[in-house]
């Protein structure tokens, strides 16, 4: 099973866009797949129409009082299962300091799901916090929405340094851009400079497109109410192919 | 922590509107999607796919196919393949390293696939929904019809209904369940598709095995035994008949070619349930058969060894051997094509026809025929024990100094031992047989890989010379094959050395026991 955890320090820049998009073109090519929404506002749990609440909350799951196996959920979609999100989510970071090694914590719970999934993609809220460390300790990829803006590449300098302060090495890290609006002026400046600095920078961009922020509407991924041809699922589609190489 | 689907027999005057309607009622349903669907099953003549369990289904895609190889329990997905446009027939033909492969290797071997049933699909699928409107289960109503593949009329296979659970969802499910047995008392369905729609063309999976499986009775008088005996041998022979003429693959010959062979011994080894005139008529008809077949499988069983012999050799000197593997493709079709015209003269149609109606006309005994009428347990006992002591004796004397000669005749009784058995098993409890066959089989390999080694490096120098006769052949080529005959010999030596240990098995106190028993119990006692 590979790991990949979709996340950003910023919050809005398109993490759980690309984590239902790419999870349901896994599952597509018939990868068995599940997503994890560990935010606890729940949006990617919104778009496949599920309860967000898991039994017992995020408390008797991380004490492995619960199975994994028990919580998951299918979605409309052949080959993709949710693990929804839960409001107790919020206080993860508490819960996970209590535990004994508490940056390893996550990486731990997965194992019972290895056998059973090809692709696990973890949909990350923003911040910094113990919970993203043990994503990163866990996750084989780190797939990073970046809007191209001067202000991103910072943050994205700072998870450069906090990965390598704390010895984090065995997670691949994937930017990639988000949102891209090519009419603006910065977006160019930053598409220019960033690959220079940044050679793990991913050659396909998100563009900003009204269709996927329909995904709220529809309550669906892109795919379910999309002409295939359209630019944001090419898009989408081609982010993919590269992910899937280079992981 | 997965539900299992539940499937129910659709009887076709129940419309799927009806039971729609019925059920909205009681839970929102969401749009029904309507699909077409297409597809070829594809096994080996023998059914191997299906006998290990596994369903290969093929959907043309334009000009593409689709492979989809699945199991026949829960219909998973164990690998699937787009092809070109041209359909994978040999494991060879499937991409090296790909998972398909890997699947099929060592199921099918040298087996071709071949289309087995093509069934035509309406399947009708509604979401149940939830109040967020997301799908909690699913129902399916499914239409099939089904033909020969490529030809025919397709004829219906039974409906069936279909409820599929969702991971998560299983309340859900009980209740659809529930509401739906409320409504209609349909009767369970747990048929897989394929059977079905092998059912419906009038066939079944499974329907071809080269094993013997005959059930007799102790008492049956052994001429109506052998008579079975025969008449199976010869539809197996002609079951294979078609295959073997397009060459389909090299099976069909081989398993004609056996069935040949335990016909021969039938015949010549069930002594007396004929009477002498018609197995001297018969008996060299049937080795005729062997005769018109043995060159083609010759050339078969070198192209089937022929990686091995190539990987035999020093890798450098691996490309050497390649006119050798040209001869061989260009002699099996010679051999093939004047085999084909025997097969098809009328000697050999008459042959079998002559041959059935002498097994299926009525007449039973005859002073020519002293054991027409005694029951087969004492024929079988008798020639069993018979052989047995001829395989023993014949075995003991055999030392190191011995001429392989020796060896080979010892092996045509032992595998006439051998036929004899598995004739008659039924007549004995498996648990007698099945450690003799075990033991027989062993001091069989044995003997009979020592004979082929000797053939086969025979052959090979009789094909070198043969190329030589022939044109150009690289020297290269020769001192290629001149390694491998040397490789062979060498080995042929080795499992000499075996030998002593098989045989010292098979003639063992217990296993003679056991025969003694078995065979000659009942025989010494009447
Ligand atoms: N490429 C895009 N073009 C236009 N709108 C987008 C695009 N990607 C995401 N959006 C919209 O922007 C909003 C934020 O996106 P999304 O929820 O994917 O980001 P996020 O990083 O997961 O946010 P959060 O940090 O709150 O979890 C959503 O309304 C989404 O529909
Ligand atoms: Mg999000």
């Amino acid at each position: 099973m590979k790991i990949i955890g979709v996340y950003n320090i910023k919050g809005g820049v398109g993490k759980t866009a690309a984590a239902v998009n790419l999870a349901h073109l896994a599952a597509r090519a018939g990868r068995r797949t599940l997503i994890w929404d560990l935010d606890p506002q729940a949006a990617a749990t919104f778009y496949f129409r599920v309860k967000p609440r898991i039994k017992g909350g995020s408390r008797k799951l991380l004490r492995g009082q619960r199975d994994l196996d028990r919580l998951i959920k299918g979605t409309d979609y052949a080959n993709l299962d949710l693990l929804p999100a839960d409001f107790s989510y919020r206080n993860m970071d508490l819960q996970l300091s209590a535990a004994k090694r508490p940056g390893l914590q996550l990486q731990r719970l997965l194992r019972q799901l290895s056998a059973e999934f090809d692709y696990l993609f973890l949909d990350c809220p923003p911040s910094i916090s113990l919970l993203s460390e043990n994503v990163f300790r866990a996750a084989d990829a780190l797939l990073i929405p970046t809007i191209p803006t001067t202000l991103s590449v910072r943050t994205y300098e700072q998870l450069q340094r906090f990965i390598q302060d704390n010895g984090i090495d065995g997670v691949k890290r994937l930017p990639f851009f988000s949102m891209v609006d090519r009419r603006k002026r910065m977006h160019l400046d930053i598409l220019e400079t960033m690959p220079k600095k940044f050679p793990e920078l991913l050659a396909t961009e998100i563009p900003y497109a009204a269709e996927i922020e329909q995904m709220g509407i529809y309550r669906q991924p892109l795919f379910g109410y999309v002409a295939s041809g359209s630019g944001a699922a090419s898009a989408y589609r081609a982010l993919w192919q590269e992910v899937r190489r280079v992981i | 922590m997965n539900t299992q689907n539940r499937q129910f027999q659709l009887p076709a005057e129940l419309e799927a509107q009806t039971i729609i309607e019925r059920i909205s009622a009681q839970l929102p349903l969401g749009k029904r999607i309507e699909e077409r669907d297409l597809l070829t099953y594809y096994d080996s003549f023998d059914w191997r796919l299906f006998g290990s369990g596994m369903e290969l289904i093929v959907r043309r895609q334009g000009r593409k196919r689709t492979l989809q190889l699945r199991s026949q329990n829960d219909g998973g997905l164990i690998e699937s393949l787009t092809a070109g446009t041209r359909m994978p027939v040999f494991c060879r033909d499937l991409p090296a390293g790909g998972g398909m492969r890997r699947a099929l290797d060592g199921v099918l071997q040298m087996r071709a696939l071949m289309p087995q049933v093509e069934l035509r699909s309406r399947i009708t699928t509604l979401p149940v929904l939830d109040d967020e409107e997301k799908t909690v289960a699913r129902i399916a109503f499914e239409r099939h019809a089904a033909r020969e593949p490529g030809k025919g009329k397709f004829r219906d296979v039974p409906g069936r209904l279909l409820l599929l659970p969702i991971r998560g969802y299983e309340e859900s499910f009980e209740r659809l369940i529930g509401i739906l047995l409320e409504a209609y008392a349909l009767p369970p369905g747990n048929e897989g598709l394929l059977a079905a729609a092998l059912a419906a063309i009038g066939r079944i999976a499974g329907g071809y095995s080269s094993k013997l499986d005959f059930s007799f009775q102790p008492e049956q008088p052994a001429a109506s035994v052998a008579r079975e005996i025969q008449l199976q041998l010869l539809a197996t022979l002609e079951l294979n008949l078609d295959g073997t003429k397009a060459n389909l693959d090299s099976e069909f010959l081989h398993d004609l070619r056996v069935a040949v062979r335990r016909a021969r011994s039938a015949l010549t080894q069930i002594k007396g349930v004929f009477p002498a005139t018609d197995v001297e008529r018969f008996k060299p008809e049937l080795a005729w058969i062997g005769q018109i077949t043995g060159e083609s499988r010759d050339m078969d069983v070198y192209l089937l060894d022929y990686d091995r012999y190539r990987t035999s050799l020093p890798q450098r000197l691996r490309p050497d051997l390649d006119p050798l593997h040209d001869f061989l493709q260009a002699h099996q079709k010679s051999a093939y094509r004047k085999m084909v015209r025997q097969l098809n003269s009328e000697r050999f149609r008459r042959l079998l026809a002559d041959w059935r109606d002498y097994l299926q006309s009525t007449s039973t005994g005859s002073d020519d025929a002293p054991a027409a009428l005694a029951s087969i347990a004492q024929v079988a006992n008798k020639r069993i024990y018979r052989i047995y002591k001829r395989v023993l004796a014949e075995g003991s004397l055999i030392n190191a100094d011995s001429p392989a000669e020796a060896l080979h005749e010892l092996r045509k009784n032992c595998k006439k031992l051998r036929y004899l058995i598995e004739f008659f098993q039924s007549l004995y409890p498996k648990s007698d047989v099945q450690p003799m066959i075990r033991a027989m089989k062993q001091l069989l390999d044995n003997l009979g890989l020592f004979q082929d080694l000797e053939v086969q490096a025979e052959k090979l120098r009789h094909f070198a010379h043969q190329m030589v006769a022939e044109g150009e052949v690289p020297v290269d080529t020769l001192l290629a094959m001149g390694m491998l005959v040397d490789g062979l010999l060498r080995r042929q030596a080795e499992v000499r050395l075996d030998f002593g240990s098989s045989f010292a098995e098979f003639s063992g106190s217990e296993n003679r026991k056991a025969f003694k028993a078995l065979f000659a119990g009942k025989t010494e006692a009447a």
